[in-house]
């Protein structure tokens, strides 16, 4: 087996503006970290803080103005289109906070998509949905199209979607945003039991503040900087203060 | 990374995604079919009218008059103006998903192929439709008139109505015109031709755009 590199993600000074006019919005300035392998991360901070900029950039969804991202260890500034698409179909799952489903495929299809455009064969497709849909607990609701889902349930399929390619990290935004409390607290108890289960990497871009409690380091951003770095057993002596 | 590890998405995958865009927006397909069906049956009814009046009068050649062939022009244009319209809501409407598919792997042409391909099938039930219609009602028309006129003409012309519904004849282009398969090729090609730049919007998305995009 090839040497597994230690960081899924690492960025160096990674920016990006937006010029609107005379206004240049600084969404991100300078960030640099580095990301491990396996390693479950929360990025926090208000609206507007440039934590949706950050997670676009690292799933290679935008190209930043200034700085690198590498996943894997390669550049992803140095791909072609190609290449980018096989970064994002095989090693990057994507959940959102609006599901994100394509409303036209049930469950099983929806959990297929992406082993298409990866190549795998059309029984190995069925197999490996069935089982990840099983996995999240939807073994019942195979056939169901995404209206006949409720909200948990279908971000329950958009996580089997985003984890059915085996990837190196999966990029959550915000996936609580959308569910109440309980069901949020459900989603985020999946997430870490497949993070220990499977050792992928998940990144979550939230201000849900139940994902502390399961995060191993959580981000700080405020105005495009990283304001600060914390590990959950800092967060938690600061609880007991 | 080899080239054989790249994403794929054959076009059967893109055919059975289109189709089942199709059969689950059916009443947005179906606005946009009308306007082909009424186009094409509308060519198609003038020209089988024509050619049973020419064919019952025992003349060579065919009545078509040369207005009549500009408004099934202006019709057909028309038409494909309504499709460019019904296509750029699609693509609007699915923002989100073009977003979506491409975050999983799918590249600006698999889009294409996605968009182009639903404008073919439209196209392809538009013109089947709309010849069937089109060839069914000059029928019809060259059947009933005579009957109120109560001439005897009526059978024949039923008859000729019949026998010219496969005829190929490549010498007189108008005749041409009026066969089955050439309206619902025609009928394809305007489908193509009015999907492609609102499959190209939808392929130029940038995924956080899109996904950006609240319906």
């Amino acid at each position: 087996m090839a040497l597994r590199y230690e960081y899924a993600v690492e960025t160096e000074d990674l920016a990006k503006y937006y010029v609107m006019g005379p206004v240049t919005v600084k969404a991100l300035d300078g960030v640099s970290v580095r990301i491990r392998r396996s390693e479950y991360l929360s990025i926090m901070g208000p609206s507007g803080s440039g934590k949706t900029t950050f997670f676009n950039m690292i799933g290679g969804l935008d190209r930043p103005t200034r700085g690198k991202v590498f996943i894997d260890e390669v550049d992803i500034a140095s791909l072609d289109a190609y290449e980018l698409a096989w970064l994002r179909a095989k090693k990057i799952g994507y959940v959102f906070q609006t599901f994100n489903l394509i409303p036209v495929l049930t469950a099983m299809e929806n959990v297929m998509l992406p082993m298409i455009f990866t190549g795998v064969d059309r029984d190995e497709r069925i197999k490996k949905a069935r089982e990840m849909l099983t996995r999240v607990g939807l073994g019942e609701r195979l056939h169901h199209k995404p209206g006949e889902l409720s909200g948990g349930q279908q971000q329950r399929v958009a996580i089997a979607r985003a984890l059915v390619n085996d990837p190196v990290i999966v990029l959550a935004d915000e996936p609580t945003g959308n569910l109440d409390l309980h069901t949020g607290l459900e989603i985020i108890n999946l997430l870490k039991t497949l993070n220990t289960e499977k050792r992928v990497t998940i990144i979550n871009a939230t201000h849900d503040l139940k994902m502390i409690d399961v995060s191993d380091r959580i981000f700080w951003i405020r105005d495009g900087k990283i304001e600060r770095i914390e590990t959950r057993a800092e967060v938690a002596v600061k609880e007991v203060e | 990374m080899t080239r054989e590890e790249g994403v794929k998405f054959p076009l059967s995958e893109a055919f059975s995604f289109s189709l089942e865009s199709i059969k689950r927006r059916l009443s947005r397909a179906l606005v946009t079919m009308a306007s082909i069906i009424v186009g094409i049956s509308f060519l198609t009814f003038l020209l089988t009218t024509g050619r049973i009046v020419s064919s019952l009068q025992q003349q060579s050649g065919t009545i078509v008059e040369a207005y009549q062939i500009w408004v099934a022009i202006i019709a057909l244009l028309i038409c494909a103006v309504g499709i460019v319209n019904t296509m750029l809501i699609s693509v609007a409407e699915r923002y989100k998903e073009i977003g979506t598919i491409k975050c999983l792997g799918a590249m600006n042409r698999h889009v294409l192929t996605i968009f182009l391909i639903e404008g073919f099938l439209l196209g392809l039930m538009g013109g089947v439709i709309g010849s069937i219609t089109g060839w069914g009602v000059a029928a019809i028309w060259q059947y009933l008139l005579p009957i109120m006129r109560q001439e005897p003409a009526q059978i024949q012309a039923l008859i000729v109505a019949a026998k010219l519904w496969l005829e190929f004849d490549i010498k007189d282009p108008l005749i041409l015109l009026s066969n089955p398969l050439v309206d619902i090729g025609l009928s394809v090609f305007i489908a193509l031709i009015s999907s492609i730049v609102p499959a190209y919007i939808a392929a130029k998305l940038s995924p956080t755009e899109a996904l950006r995009y609240e319906a």
